[in-house]
């Protein structure tokens, strides 16, 4: 099914104003993604190709460059976020609990929610059996976690005609691929309605760092201005704001203070709530329906 | 042709020998360790490195401490070098401008350094003459060095004195 089959246009100032509990403002939905990247494949991303710019397998560097995030830069976020009171969403590989059960622990201690992320780091596209995939993928984070996933990520947000569909049947409540709105929306499946909540490509370590390679402090000077200004809009009704990070960027010892930056300033506003995607999910469903 | 092709291209294993005789040749001695051209390795590297009299490799940018690699024969100490504060990546593929070099280099600097409390830490900075050495960069690598310079508590270390530290603390190559 085309997206627009699945959502009718819809102008958020045509919409009843959603509201937080408690007179607050805006909702800061934080992400951390963990992520298996095979080394019998060209890695997910690059930050330094080989001489002459040829692919070769295998991709050692690129993969260490990865692995550094589990072995180092994830620790920086548990601290982080300990020191915080935060649990993020954990946006998991589920191969992750597996490869690197060190870490997948540690955020099931921490209390962080585990969203299905797919099986491994690869397009869905590419993906042989989906509808096998994420039923394996469930049923490892399910077993490891203590409680079936409602949420769910594409691996780079990627999605096929159909992945919707395999979704709702698999019994996923939300999904994050559709970054086109500041809300969470309802769309059709032939399973069934799917709830999309508002994850972004914008205030996100890849797009901003390994794109479009800003320097490591534009970071916080772009989730400092988002903030502010959905900070602003959240008077008039409920602003979700998302934030997006992965260990082996973010995590690294030159930008995790940009990270830190940002939680610090917006530490010093009232009506600021911090959820996990469940929680932005179970308040929608209840508002929307209070409307 | 095949026959023909092998004779032309140098094995992996000669490439890594003849590196070594060419660095005897001017410094007297073999070198202790190895970088591969823009880190890349095979899945054989290490193990022919080992084979080859080499002690330790820096293609593995996977930790902030030196850490012990598995070969076929005896194991090799991977170094933490780094393609994050590193000019060719920071200036020719992510082009930002000179000043960021010193930045990250600082800002890495200080995290590395608050993280050494109670257990020493590694950190790289690599540079390449023909990008960091041009007039408009120079001084931002060297404005970093001062600034790391001012802590009494940094050691300068080339590759093989943090091999030999790294052995003499763990014990590991004995």
């Amino acid at each position: 099914m085309i997206p627009r089959k699945r959502s009718t246009f819809s102008a958020i100032v045509d919409r009843p104003p959603l509201n937080l509990p408690g007179g607050a403002r805006i909702v800061v939905w934080t992400i951390v993604n963990l992520e298996f990247w095979s080394i019998s494949r060209p890695m997910a991303r690059q930050v330094l190709p080989a001489p002459t710019g040829q692919v070769l397998l295998p991709d050692l560097p690129n993969w260490a460059w990865h692995e550094y995030g589990m072995r180092v830069g994830v620790w920086r976020f548990f601290d982080l976020f300990r020191r915080l009171g935060i649990r993020p969403t954990l946006s998991i590989n589920a191969r992750v609990c597996e490869e690197y059960e060190r870490v997948a622990h540690a955020a099931r201690e921490a209390g962080w929610e585990f969203m299905g992320h797919a099986w491994e780091q690869m397009p869905i596209h590419q993906v042989d059996d989906q509808a096998a995939m994420i039923a394996k993928s469930l049923d490892v984070l399910g077993r490891f976690a203590g409680v079936r996933p409602k949420g769910w990520l594409g691996p780079g947000l990627t999605e096929t005609y159909e992945t919707p569909e395999l979704l709702a049947g698999a019994g996923i409540k939300y999904i994050g691929d559709w970054v086109y709105d500041d809300e969470p929306t309802e769309i059709r499946t032939r399973q069934g309605p799917l709830v999309t909540l508002p994850y972004s490509v914008e205030l996100n370590d890849i797009p901003m760092m390994l794109v479009q390679h800003h320097e490591s402090g534009y970071f916080t000077q772009r989730c400092i201005d988002s903030f502010e200004r959905l900070y602003q809009e959240g008077a008039e009704r409920a602003k979700i704001m998302a934030i997006a990070i992965h260990p082996y960027i973010s995590g690294q010892p030159h930008r995790i203070k940009y990270l830190e930056a940002v939680y610090d300033h917006i530490d010093r506003y009232a009506g600021v709530l911090h959820w996990n995607g469940v929680e932005i999910l179970d308040w929608y469903l209840a508002a929307r329906t209070a409307q | 042709m095949s026959t023909g092709q092998k004779f032309m291209l140098p094995t992996e294993r000669l490439d890594i020998r003849r590196t070594a005789v060419a660095i005897r040749n001017v410094i007297g001695r073999d070198p202790h360790g190895w970088l591969g051209p823009g880190l890349t390795e095979t899945w054989e590297t290490p193990d022919l490195l080992v084979e080859e009299g080499y002690d330790y490799v820096c293609d593995w940018v996977l930790d902030d401490e030196p850490v012990l690699l598995k070969t076929r024969t005896r194991p090799i100490v991977n170094l933490p070098y780094t393609q994050e504060c590193n000019d060719v990546a920071m200036m020719l593929i992510q082009h930002h401008k000179a000043s960021e070099h010193y930045d990250r280099a600082i800002d890495q600097f200080e995290q590395v350094h608050a993280n050494s409390v109670g257990s020493a830490r590694i950190m790289a900075l690599v540079v390449h003459p023909y990008i960091m050495g041009a007039p408009h960069r120079l001084k931002y690598l060297r404005n970093a060095l001062a600034h790391i310079r001012e802590h009494p508590d940094v050691l300068f270390w080339t590759g093989e004195e943090i091999l030999e530290w790294y052995l003499g603390t763990t014990g590991a190559g004995s």
